[in-house]
């Protein structure tokens, strides 16, 4: 059993610089856009289940086959495609290894880290600001602005999330591809 | 909210939460509790708090990137004129060095260093400064044009800081914030409890602790400032003895008069051979003398064959010291 320490670290160094070509791969292949991020957390989940047992050596290999056998299984639970189709779904996206995300330049970094700051809304951006810059708790900053505490609690966590889908890439606009993804077949009958 | 992101705004809860002062083991456990209730959980506070740390780069933008929208009240703005503020005053009472002003690399970047337990690492900071590490430590730089931060996440460190006009050089110290208006100083944390000694210049410790926001004290050469939870002295002593407390820069430990028991203490914390006092009446014993930091050998000769104390094994391999 690989410890969650490592296991953690694994995740973070490995997988998580995958999430770009990942939701882009779950968005080429599946009809539903809305469930792109459920899709995503799923995959993440089993891949950690899985590797929980044994650090896999190719993480892009590794995360590619879960999540093609993850959209396959969904498909066919879901009961809206045909066998054609599932015989189509073999032969799922051109690569079969989900490429890393370049490694970002300490300069590209801070430039992406200050894009997903300005597309924040005004209040949460300031108290992610006094987080980050002043070091201020969510008390000091409920004072510091004359909001509520709530107020602060509830900003800062959305801010979280919005810069972690920011940065790691995964919810920039959901776009749907030009040429629909397999599944997005309707079922025939 | 879809499933995940049902998980994804919990995660972001127990994110925010276990940075507030008040996280108590109590929360740790039920944060423990919750990941291992599901992998997904870890899946999703992994991933947040993976992309939280990244965002620690924010305070390496500058006051131009950050600066808020015109059409509104600028409090972040109001942190850098505090800092131009403190720097001008800075520049009329400041003793500083004469250190050249390097031009600074436009792209900074966190860097981190440790030493081990009876470790010992001179570390040379792009700016001028540098920095010297003392047994188990470890702090982390963040050095731009605008500004110079050191977080000391645990352990002891000497600083000689370049004085770069407009450019603060902030020591963060758990809930202590120490902002260099001077030289030479060093920091020791232990945990939440953090000691400032300052050679030369003056430094300004700040609690960063909720509701003590304001208060503050500047420190001088020969000055001792001691922060324990809320409350924070200082001590005026010789320069002397604040060199004293320093003399681990070259592997000596110096004690006058002090009692076995902090002496104790300054050992274990250098070697990874522990010393133990079961005994309040050997505790109390004075001893003065140097000593070399990692030689607990010629230490513990010295309590047997000049105090006559007993030194033996115990059974998990610390040396315990009676009479």
């Amino acid at each position: 059993m690989v410890d969650d320490q490592v296991l953690k670290e694994w995740f973070c160094r490995e997988v998580l610089p995958l999430e770009r070509a990942l939701s882009a791969f779950i968005r080429r292949n599946w009809r539903d856009a809305a469930e792109v991020v459920d899709l995503r957390q799923d995959v993440y989940e089993r891949v950690l289940l899985g590797a929980r047992h044994g650090l896999p050596a190719q993480a892009g290999q590794f995360v590619y086959t879960v999540a093609r056998n993850h959209l396959i299984n969904r498909a066919k639970r879901a009961r809206i495609v045909s066998f054609d189709v599932v015989v189509d779904l073999d032969a799922i996206s051109g690569s079969d290894v989900l490429d890393p995300e370049r490694q970002l330049l300490a300069r590209e970094e801070l430039r992406r880290i200050q894009l997903g700051l300005d597309k924040l809304p005004p209040r949460c951006r300031e108290v992610v600001l006094l987080r980050k810059i002043r070091g201020l708790s969510t008390r000091e900053t409920a004072d510091e602005l004359g909001i509520g505490i709530d107020t602060v609690e509830k900003q800062m966590t959305l801010g979280m999330r919005a810069l972690a889908n920011f940065m790691l890439g995964g919810s920039a606009k959901v776009q749907r591809s030009r040429v629909p993804g397999l599944l997005a077949r309707r079922p025939a009958r | 909210m879809t499933r995940s992101q049902d998980i994804e705004a919990r995660a972001a809860e127990w994110l925010m939460r276990r940075e507030q002062p008040l996280w108590s083991q109590t929360d740790q456990a039920a944060l423990d509790r919750w990941l291992d209730e599901s992998m997904s959980h870890k899946a999703a506070f992994w991933r947040l708090e993976h992309a939280w740390q990244m965002a620690d780069r924010i305070g390496a933008l500058s006051a131009r990137d950050i600066a808020p929208r015109p059409s509104r009240a600028g409090l972040p703005l109001k942190w850098w004129h505090a800092g131009a503020l403190a720097a001008s005053l800075l520049l009329a009472i400041a003793f500083f060095g004469l250190h050249s002003r390097p031009a600074l690399s436009p792209q900074p970047s966190v860097d981190a260093f440790d030493t081990d337990i009876g470790g010992h690492r001179i570390v040379p900071l792009v700016d001028g400064s540098r920095i010297e590490l003392n047994t188990a430590t470890n702090l982390r730089t963040l050095i731009s044009n605008k500004r110079r931060d050191v977080w000391l996440d645990r352990g002891e460190a000497f600083f000689e800081v370049a004085h770069i006009e407009g450019s603060a050089f902030v020591v963060h110290a758990g809930p202590r914030l120490i902002t260099v208006v001077g030289t030479q100083f060093s920091v020791r944390r232990d945990g939440d409890n953090v000691t400032v000694a300052v050679v030369q210049g003056r430094v300004l410790v700040e609690d960063t602790t909720p509701g003590a926001s304001s208060a503050s004290i500047t420190v001088t050469p020969g000055d001792v400032a001691i922060g324990l939870g809320s409350s924070m002295m200082v001590v005026s002593k010789p320069v002397a003895a604040v060199e004293d407390k320093l003399t681990w820069r070259d592997g000596r430990l110096v004690f006058d008069g002090t009692s076995l028991a902090e002496v104790v203490d300054d050992f274990n914390r250098y070697n990874r051979q522990q010393l133990l006092i079961s005994d309040p009446a050997v505790a109390a014993i004075r001893i003065s003398g140097t000593f070399k930091a990692s030689n607990v050998e010629a230490f513990v000769r010295l309590l047997k064959e000049a105090y006559g104390l007993k030194v033996e094994l115990t059974a998990d391999g610390k040396l315990k010291i009676s009479t």
